[in-house]
């Protein structure tokens, strides 16, 4: 009789902390992420010591498949659109805009300049799909990739040039692609691997 | 005097006031927090952390007129041959040519294993031949790759110069004809 009981109140906790928390990582993540772009093949790079930095912009890459195919890749919507312009004009093929548009959505690409046309044809979703064979490379070092590495150039002559090579892939391709650029006059190359500890005790050398 | 009463509704007490109950200002943070952690999540997975980084590689111009020096002397020349499934031969000092080079190729694996032979042939090579004009070391390391290795062999070998501290390595596609006769089939490429 006479008992005061509590009123039954459901456990709160309060939340405004985790939200905090929450919202504080997630900023963070946001502004550091960088997407993986449509690449056109899955690469694995060996690693090496070395910790220079790639640079993220100006830049065109070179990338070779594990089954030894070659792909192009420009950074700029803007040069990818010079590019194929250039290269059209050498190869006396005309693009249309939309074409042009949905080649500068490409990070990279692997097909003969006479296939580009038909593929830029696919509506969006289909192009993704398509095998792509590669750009032609040889040993003559005349071959497309140094016409595609020229039409880059020209398109942006600040464009810094990278090798990135699949573990798997054999040596001869890679042969041929410096075949390809010392045709360019091109004999500065990066490497781009992934990093690696160097071996305790290592110091780099001081320049 | 006419009086105006209020009455029913069923409302009020006494005054007839109408009081709005207090609501609590506390707002469930749940399903904020929910969906905070999910895109946290999201951006966790699709973020890739890790910056590639590169590695130099200089080649000699092909058109470049060659200075005159003279050819190398095997003996200070350690020649690295890299062949299939991640093998490496190595002749430490010695020409391919020589009648002894059968029996001193030596194989080794990536990592420690080339490390030890490489710096072992450093110090013997450098201790024992003094230094050219410009003041260099007189080890050099030819480099060999063949159609049976992979660019990571490449690159992992690469990285052993840095490792090392090599300063005068070339990098040569070609294997003479007496190479070719002692290495055999170990560099051929094959489809595995």
């Amino acid at each position: 009789m006479g008992k005061v009981r509590p009123k039954k109140h459901p456990p709160t906790t309060d939340m405004t902390a985790m939200t905090d928390v929450a919202f504080l990582l997630l900023t963070f993540f946001i502004m550091t992420a960088t997407f993986k772009s449509n690449e056109a093949a899955e690469i694995t790079t060996p690693t090496s010591i070395s910790a220079i930095k790639v640079p993220d912009e100006k830049i065109m890459i070179i990338s070779i498949s594990p089954e030894g195919k070659v792909y192009f890749g420009v950074d700029a919507a803007a040069t990818r659109v010079a590019m194929l312009e250039n290269m059209g004009e050498t190869k006396g093929i005309s693009f249309t805009d939309l074409e042009k548009q949905k080649f500068s959505f490409q990070s990279s690409f692997g097909f003969p300049v006479g296939q580009l046309k038909s593929w830029l044809s696919l509506p969006p979703d289909q192009m993704s799909q398509v095998k792509q064979p590669g750009i032609p490379v040889d040993s003559t070092g005349t071959s497309e990739l140094a016409d595609w590495v020229y039409a880059a150039r020209k398109a942006n002559n600040q464009l810094r040039l990278a090798i990135k090579g699949d573990n798997a892939s054999k040596f001869p391709v890679f042969k041929d692609v410096l075949a390809n650029l010392q045709s360019q006059n091109i004999n500065k190359f990066n490497l781009i691997t992934g990093s690696e500890q160097p071996p305790a005790g290592w110091v780099a050398e001081e320049e | 005097m006419a009086e105006i009463v209020e009455s029913g509704g069923g409302h009020g007490k006494g005054d007839g006031k109408v009081r709005a109950k207090k609501m609590s200002t506390r707002v469930d943070m749940t399903p904020m927090v929910d969906l905070g952690f999910l895109l946290i999540t999201f951006f966790m997975l699709a973020t890739t952390m890790t910056k590639p980084t590169s590695m130099t590689l200089n080649v000699p111009a092909k058109d470049k007129i060659e200075e005159k020096t003279e050819p190398l002397k095997a003996s200070k020349v350690l020649t690295i041959f890299l062949g299939r499934n991640n093998d490496i031969y190595y002749l430490d000092g010695i020409a391919a040519d020589d009648d002894k080079a059968k029996t001193d190729m030596g194989t080794a694996r990536f990592g420690s294993e080339i490390r030890d032979i490489v710096f072992k042939s450093k110090t013997r090579i450098n201790s024992q031949n003094p230094k050219d004009e410009q003041g260099n070391d007189p080890f050099v390391v030819v480099i060999k790759p063949t159609p049976a290795s992979t660019y990571r062999n490449m690159v992992d070998i690469l990285d052993e110069m840095a490792i090392t501290k090599t300063k005068r390595y070339a990098l040569v596609d070609e294997l003479t004809p007496s190479e070719k006769e002692l290495l055999g089939d170990k560099v051929e490429a094959k489809d595995q």
